[in-house]
């Protein structure tokens, strides 16, 4: 399993795509202060204006620059998105490696733990949950990764026990390696790849449920969202401002999840046997 | 299938724990956590009743006991928005819902899984290759946001459908005219919903579809003499439906999910716009009884799949929770 992702991803249109994608929003997450035009939280004129040189995409209700808004919504998305995305993988991984060496009993409890948190509808608990604790990005982060670590977690038990049969492993221990040991120089490398895809689409699936939350209100008002501004925007739906206010949030949404889903798919199908044709090894 | 049972039953005890503890866990006294500002506007009488009647006084343990007994009675709460019982406004909601619900699930299911078989069978080539590119695409668009393109674009651009609503107020359609007026109400949101979720279905299938002409009873068929689409369908598409029933069944959670944005941007009258102009009002008993009500109906949904695909397919009888990974 020890696959070459950079050369796997740019051998593969659908990845070259994704990534380049990807590296766009990341470049104006980043330089988010020296792009935007104006400061997003700051009132500039007549609420509702339409698209003018000086605000390119217009006024919202409350006489912010739209563009500047988006520019900044590039952060949160990408902040939350990639710290669930983080934060749940390594709850996944912790507790797969916990249920695969940790003995009979534990890996009992850690199935049943995770069987149940699979049946649970997550979204709706976390609308629940978020309807309460009314959430800023940290809450959010918190919130999300407690609900999404269940999928990667079971995947990576499964490919753990496997792993834990593989003859590399049986040499190390006779060769007198502690468990700590092969954890760590053994187990998670040759996760990686799974790891890898689980990460990415933790990301994609946070930026849809974030975007989620932040439609239907539940996000702290001051932060710039898609979602939020979409929220917002909606209630003047009917006038022409969805032109400018509703479809660029709504479109930017779809861009980063699309972006993630490529690079998503090029991953996986380097990774499953069946779709991949030749591929490249890293040297062992 | 017992290991099963349980694991239901522990989600069910999630689910009430977190209904009952929540809003007692926040500051202040619960019934300011439940009620919100719309308890300025109460008479403290009211306010006695109410925390009597839903159990705010007394331990936590004689409190849980309350909860439960008034939830296996039906009652969610009062709706001060709405002005009558929680489960009632609830009730009268959910047939929109349903007919929302299941009318893409029926069409979400059956395009997915079709184009899934034409796909898989030739994966590789153009159709699929084409497919593939075209559920990204879709894959990417939020439920809320398809139902806002095709509101903006077929309703409102156009005037192809109508822009919100089941049905015409006040325009006295009986019989046919009544039944053509909800189809054409229904149209779109059902339109949105199924396009949501059809690319998780041809995925499964395709996918399916992929593992299932490399085995051996496949060659068979074929050295028959069979005829393609004979195999195709009736060997190829059998044998790859079976494993992933479980799965498709677990779409009713997320169409269950899905249909909350939807309702709410077509302002269609089921649970989920009940759910958001509750939310908008910080009508609380009505948004958390609206949330625990659709949460308990996917429970049931994703219990009776379970249940239904171990008598489909004895193979899913021992291992059926290995198949829940990833919906």
């Amino acid at each position: 399993m020890h696959i070459n992702y950079w050369t796997e991803l740019k051998r593969n249109k659908f990845g070259r795509i994704g990534l380049i994608m990807v590296s766009i929003l990341v470049l104006v997450a980043l330089a988010a202060p020296f792009l935007a035009p104006h400061n997003p939280w700051v009132y500039q004129g007549q609420p509702l204006t339409p698209p003018s040189e000086e605000y390119i995409l217009g006024l919202n209700d409350i006489g912010q620059d739209i563009l500047s808004e988006l520019i900044y919504g590039t952060r949160t998305t990408l902040l939350v998105g990639v710290s669930v995305a983080v934060f749940s993988t390594l709850i996944s991984l912790a507790l797969a490696l916990a249920a695969a060496l940790g003995g009979r009993i534990v890996d009992r409890i850690i199935l049943r733990l995770i069987d149940i948190m699979l049946i649970l509808p997550v979204f709706l608990i976390a609308i629940l949950v978020a309807i309460y604790f009314k959430p800023g990005v940290v809450t959010i982060i918190i919130m999300l990764t407690l609900l999404l670590w269940p999928p990667g977690a079971r995947i990576l038990r499964a490919q753990t026990l496997s792993l834990k049969e593989r003859q590399h492993l049986t040499a190390a221990s006779s060769f007198g390696a502690g468990k700590g040991y092969i954890v760590y120089r053994h187990l998670i490398p040759d996760l990686y790849p799974l790891l890898t895809v689980n990460l990415i689409q933790m990301v994609r699936r946070t930026v849809f449920m974030e975007a989620g939350l932040a439609f239907l209100g539940i996000f702290d008002p001051t932060q710039k969202s898609w979602g939020l501004m979409i929220h917002y925007a909606s209630e003047f739906i009917f006038t022409g401002a969805w032109k400018w206010w509703l479809l660029p949030p709504g479109l930017l949404i779809s861009y980063t999840i699309i972006g993630f889903a490529l690079i998503g798919y090029a991953l996986e199908s380097s990774l499953d046997p069946r779709l991949r044709r030749n591929i490249h090894y890293v040297g062992h | 299938m017992k290991r099963r049972y349980l694991d239901y039953i522990l989600a069910l005890v999630v689910i009430l724990s977190l209904n009952f503890f929540l809003p007692r866990l926040m500051p202040g006294d619960p019934l300011t956590a439940i009620y919100g500002d719309a308890l300025l506007d109460m008479s403290p009488e009211l306010q006695a009743q109410l925390a009597e009647r839903y159990g705010l006084e007394g331990t936590l343990g004689e409190q849980f006991i309350t909860y439960v007994t008034n939830l296996l009675r039906g009652d969610l709460g009062y709706s001060y928005y709405f002005g009558a019982p929680v489960t009632e406004v609830i009730l009268e909601a959910l047939p929109w819902t349903l007919l929302l619900v299941g009318s893409s699930l029926l069409i979400s299911t059956f395009i997915g899984v079709l184009i899934g078989i034409e796909s898989g069978w030739r994966h590789g080539g153009r159709l699929d290759s084409f497919l593939i590119v075209a559920v990204m695409f879709l894959n990417g668009i939020p439920s809320f946001f398809m139902g806002i393109l095709l509101l903006l674009f077929l309703s409102f651009q156009l005037h192809l459908f109508p822009l919100s609503g089941a049905v015409t107020p006040f325009s006295g359609y009986t019989g046919m005219a009544l039944v053509m007026d909800i189809l054409r109400h229904l149209f779109l949101p059902c339109l949105a919903l199924t396009l949501v979720q059809i690319p998780r279905n041809f995925l499964l299938m395709r996918n399916s579809m992929i593992g299932v002409i490399r085995t051996p009873y496949i060659l068979t068929a074929q050295g028959k003499g069979l005829k393609e689409r004979v195999i195709q369908y009736r060997h190829a598409a059998r044998g790859a439906l079976l494993p992933i029933i479980t799965r498709l069944g677990m779409s009713i959670g997320l169409l269950f999910t899905g249909v909350l944005f939807i309702e709410t941007v077509f302002a269609y009258p089921g649970t989920g716009y009940i759910f958001y102009l509750a939310l908008g009002k910080h009508d609380f008993p009505m948004v958390q009884g609206t949330l625990f009500f659709i949460t308990l109906f996917v429970l049931a949904a994703n219990f009776l799949t379970d249940v239904i695909s171990a008598k489909i397919d004895p193979r899913l009888r021992e291992h059926a929770y290995q198949l829940l990974d990833r919906t």
